[in-house]
């Protein structure tokens, strides 16, 4: 049993917002009107006026911080805890890409200022572009995305333009059935019908059933790769030969991104599109779920697709600024002028309003330009090295089905615990919490039972990936009923989620 | 430089427990053919020093808005921003985690969620809200999806011309490959002819997509819009903006059946566009259909109330190509800052920060407009946002020459609407100052003497 922390915590302050408000409280004190005023019924019509404010909630400052700093203590983070969440990438966000993004001449800038206005921003947007163009061994980026998911759906949009404008009519989207569940989602919104991939025992593309599946109406194989199970495929080239041979286009989940930075490069692999979580490989903080950002790239032939706008780069005009100065030097960005170019006839149009997530795309910059190429390569060794570190020791606790050796992240198995002991991937993970670490994945992907997914990232030592497993030995000889009420340590313990939605409250209700 | 702590020592120790020979066994099962066999070709690594160094030198590039004054709207605006959002919403703990997939580790963020959600119901007198979507546009997308699901009609969408250009361009391109047709009713005298829309709708189409007030700052009649919905059978869509909701109907209160907002304006800076807030809330009978994160109340094992994700059967990790859309995140750190914002503005600071808008913008329209030169392209009531026509035709001139005098005065409306070609349209929040508006006036004034009058 961990030793139980002592509560410190006001749990007043962890009532609801709306319990904590009294008429008349308020926070905000705004200026006064400077210009002549006039009532509110006389400049617009009586039947667009609401009788009143909305019934928001009324508190003091003081009272605002407390309530919510006290909350944020109920929350596990990457700078307060480790957090090997498989899938999700939740290594340390630097502090530096903080300030950078905060910068005003970074932050508040308006979407609708003129170009004149915007050069910096437009320069270090276009440098992101050719970048992750580079990294991705593709020619051609978007930034515009919102999210992984929604990166996803745009290129599959493209994929359908492309087709569109062939004359072709194709209705299929190929997805392995280990994949994230966004990808069968995003096909079934762009329009296509989503057709499941088996994966062998050993975790890999069935080329046999992939055969039986490639036909002329396949519009695009979306493969992630590292796999979900944290495996490079080793047919890739023989996928990408297959999909291609019959027309179709290779799309790559770039979740995985982390595992290959400038060791192997989408494109290079076969890869037409692929998307980015920038928040994930590039560091983003979460946000307790976002924002993130999904820009993608493609190969050139379905450039013309892209969403608008996109960044171009023009040998500036305006002679004159240094004029006779010919060194190298001078050559820099002052001769350059950047715009953003709308004009593309055959374009999908628009998936977002505004140019993308900037802000995450910032500190994505800041990382890459910190980090250089080698500083890239070394990220991606190092989450090897500790998601290979890390399986060599869990696989003494929890059986790895997939074998001794992973890229960024394995999937571990509760299979043999649950059958002899009854406890299960969700015990494991509850009981974690009492430790002090977040939990890994559990139950994803759906190919193997009692999944347990961890990603370490790089940014963790061997100390802590030691003390981890230790834990979680501990944990597994412990007695099967501490673990099914685990966690006991925290705020609460096992919400009764069946409750939560058969009889869902979503929004607050005076009791 | 990487954050890393491992030392040679340690991954010496790491490969022999992994029983490798180097870190590059480890890449062994990438096939040599597919092994990028050189460097990435990306500038070398800066150091911290070197990285403030190059951003502040692009960031000088750049004229931001605590340099030259905005009266840019459009969907994204200049509002002020109260110091506690910043303070709380920087919290590690809400900062560096993320989705709360286990409850018991994420209670802060959950119930955040949940005190978003019951705020944004309260704001727009809706039965429930989500726990956010990407932005407005993606939202009203969204809506349009689900509004096509839930009706079972697939014909059309019926969308308002006065609609921001861009969410309509973002529907347009989700509706691309779905058969289904986007119709959209013009706005020539700046708000929509209700029996034009009326005429427009069969009982093929799913919604009508109204936004209020419009991308012009015009009030609709959103009232008979909504009527005539109802008595259509199809769902009324509006995009609303939520600082209006200060002293305008709210959405649930004429008949929305989903509404959707750009939610920046709540706590969050202009940020060129984003990372933005898609807020979205609808009709209890379409809560299964909502797509997105949702907190949900429950009890624990104890008996404790708490918080959870809840209907995740809507969501695509678990019914994968049958979900109710590809959505796997919120926008957590922005629907914090809105609850933030909204606590700390209240009811009253709402009330008066609406209130304000309305004021400034009217005065600003009434000064602008004593100058012959130009005059309000509508006279349909506005709330924050007018547009301006422009006598003599020179919109980008005069844009121009007021962006030389510190002023971001206005957005020209020709790239959406030719007809308009020599209109823009300016916004006024609750920042913008009396001097501030008679400044932009005089400068405006005084760009129309220079130029010389168009025969």
């Amino acid at each position: 049993m961990a030793t139980k922390k002592k509560n410190m915590r006001n749990t007043l302050d962890t009532q609801s917002i709306f319990e904590l408000s009294k008429p008349g409280r308020r926070a905000a004190r705004l200026p006064a009107c400077d210009v002549p005023e006039s009532s509110i019924d006389k400049l617009l019509p009586s039947e667009m006026l609401a009788d009143g404010p909305p019934a928001l909630p009324e508190l003091s400052e003081p009272a605002i911080v407390r309530h919510f700093i006290n909350l944020s203590t109920l929350n596990m983070s990457v700078d307060t805890h480790f957090y090997p969440l498989g899938s999700c990438t939740m290594k340390y966000n630097p502090k530096r890409n903080e300030r950078a993004a905060a910068m005003p001449g970074l932050a508040d800038l308006h979407p609708y200022q003129s170009e004149d206005t915007l050069q910096g921003m437009l320069q270090i947007l276009f440098e992101l572009q050719e970048t992750l163009q580079e990294i991705s061994g593709l020619a051609a980026c978007s930034l515009q995305p919102a999210a992984g998911a929604h990166g996803e759906l745009t290129a599959l949009l493209v994929a359908a333009a492309y087709f569109g404008d062939l004359g072709e009519r194709r209705t299929k989207v190929l997805v392995p059935d280990n994949a994230h569940g966004t990808n069968p989602a995003s096909a079934a919104m762009a329009g296509f019908d989503s057709i499941t991939v088996k994966t062998t025992a050993d975790g890999f593309v069935d080329l046999d059933d992939l055969d039986a599946k490639l036909d002329d109406q396949v519009a695009v194989f979306m493969i992630t790769n590292p796999s979900t199970l944290g495996l490079f495929e080793p047919n890739m080239r023989a996928v990408a030969d297959k999909v291609h041979a019959g027309g179709g286009l290779i799309y790559l989940d770039g979740a995985n991104m982390n595992a290959i930075l400038g060791i192997s490069r989408p494109g290079d692999f076969g890869a037409d599109m692929q998307h980015y979580n920038p928040h994930k490989t590039f560091s983003g903080p979460h946000g307790g779920g976002g924002p993130g950002a999904g820009p993608i790239c493609v190969t050139e032939k379905l450039a013309p697709y892209l969403p608008v706008p996109v960044v171009v780069r023009e040998r500036s005009e305006v002679g004159g600024e240094r004029p006779g100065n010919t060194n190298a030097v001078s050559e820099s960005s002052a001769s350059f002028r950047y715009r953003l170019d709308f004009d593309q006839p055959k374009t999908i149009g628009r998936v977002r309003a505004f140019f993308g997530n900037v802000g995450v795309l910032l500190r994505a910059y800041a990382y890459i330009r910190t980090h250089g190429p080698d500083g890239l390569r070394r990220i991606s060794e190092n989450a090897v090295l500790n998601a290979n570190y890390l399986l060599s020791r869990v696989t003494h606790i929890l059986p790895v089905p997939q074998g001794n050796r992973c890229m960024h992240e394995f999937v571990a198995s509760a299979s043999t615990l649950k059958r002899d002991k009854d406890i299960a991937a969700m015990d494991i993970a509850k009981r974690l919490l009492d430790f002090g670490y977040h939990a890994p994945t559990v139950y994803f992907p759906l190919t193997v039972p009692e999944a347990i997914m961890i990603e370490p990232t790089e940014t963790e030592s061997k100390e802590t990936l030691d003390a981890f497993t230790e834990v979680l030995f501990r944990i597994t000889e412990e007695d099967a009923d501490l673990l099914h009420d685990a966690p006991h340590t925290t705020a609460i313990s096992r919400p009764d989620e069946v409750r939560a939605a058969r009889q869902p409250v979503l929004t607050y209700r005076a009791e | 430089m990487p954050y890393l702590y491992n030392t040679p020592e340690d991954q010496q120790a790491m490969l022999e427990a992994i029983g490798a020979e180097s870190i590059d066994e480890l890449f062994d099962p990438i096939p040599t053919e597919l092994q990028l066999d050189r460097p990435l070709d990306l500038p070398p690594a800066m150091s911290e020093m070197e990285l403030d160094r190059h951003l502040n030198t692009l960031a000088a590039k750049n004229r931001h808005a605590g340099q030259v004054v905005c009266f840019l709207g459009g969907g994204c605006y200049d509002h002020f921003v109260p110091a506690v959002v910043d303070a709380v919403a920087s919290r590690s703990e809400f900062y560096t985690s993320y989705t709360p997939y286990q409850a018991e580790a994420s209670q802060g963020n959950l119930q955040v969620m949940f005190e978003y959600q019951s705020m944004i119901a309260r704001l727009t007198s809706m039965d429930v809200s989500n726990a956010s979507l990407y932005d407005g546009a993606s939202a009203a997308a969204e809506a349009v999806l689900m509004a096509i699901t839930a009706t079972r009609r697939h014909g059309k969408i019926v969308v308002a011309g006065s609609v921001h250009p861009e969410y309509r361009s973002t529907i347009a391109t989700y509706l691309e490959n779905l058969d289904t047709e986007l119709v959209t009713i013009d706005a020539p005298a700046g708000v929509i002819d209700p029996d034009q829309l009326a005429a427009a709708i069969d009982d093929t189409t799913a919604a009508v997509v109204l936004q209020q007030p419009n991308f012009f700052g015009c009030i609709e009649d959103a009232h008979r819009v909504a009527q005539i919905a109802k008595e259509a059978g199809t769902l009324l869509i509006t995009a609303f903006d939520p600082i209006s909701l200060g002293i305008l109907t709210r959405p649930g209160d004429y008949g929305t059946n989903i509404a959707v907002a750009e939610g920046h304006t709540l706590g969050t800076p202009m940020s060129y566009g984003g990372p933005f807030l898609g807020i979205m809330a609808c009709d209890q009978s379409l809560v299964r259909r909502m797509p997105g994160r949702i907190a949900g109340r429950t009890v624990d094992r104890r008996g404790n109330p708490c918080y959870v994700l809840t209907m995740q059967t809507r969501e695509q990790h678990i019914r994968r190509e049958k979900a109710t859309s590809n959505v796997c995140t919120n926008q957590g750190l922005f629907a914090l800052r809105a609850t933030i914002y909204l606590s700390q503005l209240g009811p009253q600071g709402l009330r008066e920060t609406a209130n304000l808008c309305l004021q400034k913008s009217r005065y600003a329209a009434q000064q602008l407009c004593a100058n012959e030169r130009f005059s309000l392209a509508f006279d349909a009531p506005t709330f924050k946002e007018f547009v301006v026509r422009d006598a003599e035709n020179q919109v980008d001139r005069l844009l121009k020459s007021a962006e030389a005098e510190g002023f971001l005065a206005g957005i020209p409306l020709g790239q959406w609407y030719p007809e308009l070609s020599d209109c823009f349209l300016v916004a006024v929040t609750e920042k913008r100052t009396k001097q501030e508006i008679d400044a932009l006036v005089q400068s405006l004034a005084n760009s129309s003497s220079q130029v010389p009058a168009q025969v």
